[in-house]
């Protein structure tokens, strides 16, 4: 993180950083601070953007497009690193070939942004030797999420910003332990530490661990299991901590899934929509503050949570929870002590081994860390890109899921703010939060708005093919016309009963930044 | 670091080397000589203004601080004299002087550096007229306790950007304020509080603090707002919350905080918390039990759902705000005990 200080050239793409992550962006202020150049690529214009050398405010869901324009100009002046592209790369023919076919001025038709724009970020991106990406949600969260991310990591490798300080394609992730989650094993293909279900040697390995022969079949993701409640295949959900009717997109449908489900558990702190409604059980748990464990932020430290009160009334730790229900279905794991559970994955997590309880009491480690004496790993595709040689990809522009037409003409995209955390079931409960923003609003342009005769502050109803919400218009210059756009934090106008079925294909995670809509006075 | 980037000087009769570009107080602080510091905080540009760190430099015409002094080659520095101790007794009273009130929430570091130097405020009677009320729920200001060090200003102006407080006037009419004399919550002011944390008097302080800091115990922990995990300490008194701060150097956010981290703890104690177990009954309604009954029910349900339909018929969600150890156990409850790789959680990213 504090490389980022040191950087001289940040390209910030579909990330409202001062937002999402305040802390973090403090550090690209710094930078900021020392002189390093500052490029936004964002349908809103954000704090960052406004303080940019160059912000890029394309159309929300025309991000391959425009990073095709990027690598058009980058290649067409002789911007590229020749060399890092022969022996560090592959198929860069295929990529060279799918950005000729996007030259700025084309790009910035579709992108609604101007090609002379376009080929000053490339130049500025390209001619600075430190010169590092990151990105959020807004490049995730769409159709086409993990084509976006290759055309950003594209950007890195054609100019050899890759394995070094302060370079590099750096993903910012929204939730505080996305990335420990995926560590230990919560995802349906993947065992504890990156090992695969399907591989024969892994499943050996943690059947014998555990003392069960394991299901060979992967796993449900998310989203098939939103659709598995309809289709049957799920009948039974066991939640911890989320809540699904207000978090996934198209509302309407979870709901009507979860009619349709036999069984349902909630674990929590608190009584949310999902439990309210569907739960048969639910389980009173703990908050960050009264238990002992581990988080990994987003540079993939493992850091130290540890207990400072008791929970309320009889509420019990997640973990004896668990432990205990195990041991009530006949799987007894010992006590339910956080570092035995610790040690029990880093045993057999080779990336993870290294890191120990001991190790992080006062400053946490970053992972790969495989040995007991590792110092753990700062940059991840260090002089070469991990997977041995970086590959191109050659991409083309992938419309949305939904794109306005004559009956919902507006394009809604969402986000978060600075003063709320995703369904806001803790913030809105901080009075003092709710003093900065207490209700849902929609920021539509002032064109827009002169056109429909909407005034600022007024109630407005925004409507997409599967549902209606009312919420605060506000009137600014932050969007394009034919633009909105709205935070996704708000139990009584739940952006997601307006978001549709949209998903990228490869990992299934939903489109929230496009969806048709119109609005009603 | 390359060798002849090093800058080597004399300090107090010995040589020392440091990083070129460093200050002489980095030097003091590395090589454990004690010089006091009031209005520095190293996340801030050097500004030397006031002169609690003053250190004599050879050939030069009078004590220089240290704070805003680079370390130059053939330097010769002298950081303790009885010449500097008494200027830096008559700062500490003089500023004493004018810290008239305290309220305890926050450590007071001019406080501490004047018990340390052995001086108290001077017998003058010194009048604070200024009292200062704001409807924000998070920031407080005392202004009897405010030296007019600036630290806040600069650290909203260099750190955050954001320009929310200004020093007005000067001399004896000089004081602290938001943005044109306007509450925190109609200025540009982010509340995130770093101003709190860099004010070395306590003269700004946490509204929400329920009890003196010198009361409370600390517990280390990381924010579980966002990704950027920062590291923070929660203050506890009787089982109770009483403040969340960061101390700088302490992770990987060097001790800052956004106003989650910093403020949205108030749910952890809110009324709405689940206290019981609770089970849904025969009119549908959610009614409490113990736990005994709700881990039967649930053995129960999900043993029926996988008798009748496969253990692939149920599936397991984590929040990504759970810890590690806890969800590892979800997936192994999910993998081991009921033997699906169903698990997943809601974001991807
Ligand atoms: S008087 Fe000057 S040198 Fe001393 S602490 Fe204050 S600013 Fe630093
Ligand atoms: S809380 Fe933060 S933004 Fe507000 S005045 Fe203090 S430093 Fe500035
Ligand atoms: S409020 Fe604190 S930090 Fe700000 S000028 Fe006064 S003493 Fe210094
Ligand atoms: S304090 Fe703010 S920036 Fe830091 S982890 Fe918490 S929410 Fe994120
Ligand atoms: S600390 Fe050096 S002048 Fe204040």
């Amino acid at each position: 993180m504090e490389e980022i200080e040191n950087t001289d050239c940040m390209l910030v793409v579909g990330s409202n950083t001062t937002e999402a992550h305040p802390v973090l962006a403090l550090r690209m202020k710094k930078a900021m601070r020392k002189g390093a150049h500052l490029i936004v690529v964002d349908p809103r214009r954000t704090w960052l953007a406004e303080r940019a050398e160059v912000h890029l405010q394309l159309r929300p869901g025309t991000d391959i497009p425009l990073m095709n324009a990027f690598a058009y100009v980058i290649l067409e002046e002789g911007l590229a690193d020749n060399t890092y592209i022969e022996n560090l790369t592959e198929n860069f023919d295929e990529f060279a070939a799918a950005a000729k076919e996007w030259p700025p001025e084309r790009a910035a038709e579709l992108c609604e942004v101007s090609a002379d724009d376009i080929r000053k970020a490339a130049r500025l991106y390209a001619k600075t030797d430190k010169a590092g990406i990151y990105y959020t949600l807004g490049i995730t969260e769409h159709v086409c999420g993990v084509d976006n991310v290759r055309s950003l990591s594209n950007l890195a490798l054609v100019t050899g910003h890759l394995g070094r300080e302060s370079v590099g394609v750096n993903p910012l992730r929204g939730q505080n332990n996305v990335q420990g989650c995926n560590d230990v094993g919560n995802n349906p293909v993947y065992f504890p530490g990156y090992q695969e279900v399907a591989d024969p040697e892994a499943h050996a390995k943690f059947s014998k661990v555990w003392g069960k022969e394991l299901s060979k079949t992967p796993g449900l993701r998310l989203d098939q299991m939103m659709d598995g409640m309809h289709d049957g295949r799920l009948k039974a959900f066991y939640v911890m901590g989320e809540d699904p009717v207000v978090s996934e997109p198209n509302a309407k449908h979870v709901e009507s899934g979860f009619e349709q489900v036999e069984f349902v558990v909630c674990q929590d702190i608190f009584l949310n929509e999902t439990s309210r409604i569907y739960a048969d059980v639910v389980l009173p748990s703990t908050c960050f503050a009264e238990k002992d464990g581990t988080f990994t932020n987003s540079e993939r430290r493992v850091q130290r949570v540890r207990k400072a009160l008791d929970p309320p009334g009889e509420a019990r730790a997640d973990l004896q929870i668990l432990h205990e229900l195990a041991a009530a279905l006949g799987d007894d794991w010992g006590p339910a002590d956080p570092e035995t559970v610790w040690n029990e994955f880093a045993d057999y997590s080779p990336r993870f081994f290294g890191i120990r309880y001991p190790r992080i009491e006062t400053f946490g480690l970053q992972w790969p860390c495989p040995e007991l004496d590792h110092p753990g790993t700062k940059f991840l595709h260090e002089g070469a890109p991990m997977r041995g040689k970086g590959k191109f990809y050659g991409l083309d522009h992938v419309p949305a899921w939904e794109e306005p037409d004559e009956d919902y003409p507006f394009l809604l995209t969402t986000g978060r703010t600075l003063y709320h955390y995703n369904a806001a079931t803790q913030t809105a409960r901080s009075e003092g939060h709710m003093d900065k923003q207490d209700r849902c609003f929609v920021e539509i342009a002032p064109a827009d708005a002169r056109d429909l005769g909407i005034e600022d502050g007024s109630d407005l109803k925004v409507e997409s093919r599967r549902g209606v919400i009312t919420v605060q218009a506000k009137v600014t210059d932050a969007v394009h016309p034919g633009v909105l756009w709205m935070p996704m934090h708000f139990a009584e106008a739940r952006a997601n009963v307006l978001t549709g079925d949209g998903k990228d294909p490869e990992i299934g995670t939903p489109e929230y930044k496009v969806t048709a809509v119109r609005l009603l006075t | 670091m390359n060798s002849d980037l090093n800058v080597s000087f004399e300090l107090d009769g010995k040589t020392v080397e440091v990083q070129a570009g460093e200050t002489l107080l980095a030097a003091c602080r590395k090589t454990c000589t004690e010089v006091p510091t009031l209005c520095h905080d190293d996340r801030l540009d050097p500004y030397g203004g006031c002169r609690m760190c003053l250190v004599e430099l050879e050939g030069a015409p009078r004590p220089v601080p240290a704070c805003k002094t680079t370390a130059a080659k053939g330097m010769k520095v002298t950081s303790q004299s009885p010449m500097l101790e008494r200027v830096r007794r008559t700062m500490a009273e003089m500023l004493m002087t004018e810290h008239t009130s305290g309220n305890g929430v926050q450590v007071d570091g001019l406080e501490e550096c004047a018990k340390e130097l052995g001086v108290g405020a001077m017998p003058i009677k010194f009048e604070n007229p200024r009292t200062w009320e704001d409807r924000n729920r998070f920031l407080a200001f005392d202004p009897g306790a405010c030296i007019l060090c600036d630290r806040c200003v600069r650290y909203c102006d260099e750190v955050m950007q954001c320009t929310a407080l200004e020093h007005v006037g000067q001399g004896s009419e000089a004081f602290i304020q938001p943005t044109d004399g306007a509450s925190f919550l109609d200025t540009s002011c982010e509340l995130c509080g770093g101003c709190i944390s860099t004010c070395p008097t306590g003269a700004l302080y946490e509204k929400q603090a329920t009890a003196p800091i010198a009361e409370t115990e600390a517990t280390r922990s990381v924010c579980t707002f966002c990704g950027v995990g920062c590291v923070l300490d929660i203050h506890t008194k009787d089982g109770k919350v009483v403040k969340i701060s960061s101390e700088e150097g302490s992770g990987p956010n060097d001790g800052h905080l956004c106003n989650k981290g910093r403020f949205a703890w108030q749910f952890i104690h809110h009324k709405d918390r689940l206290t019981h177990p609770l089970v849904r009954n025969a009119q549908g309604e959610l009614e409490e039990t113990t736990w005994e009954i709700a881990y039967s029910r649930v053995v129960e349900g999900l043993s029926a759902v996988k008798k009748k339909y496969g253990a692939d018929s149920i599936g397991f969600l984590a929040s990504s705000r759970c810890t590690n150890e806890d969800v590892y156990a979800l997936q192994k409850l999910a993998r081991s005990a009921v033997g699906t790789n169903n698990v997943h959680s809601c974001a991807a990213t």
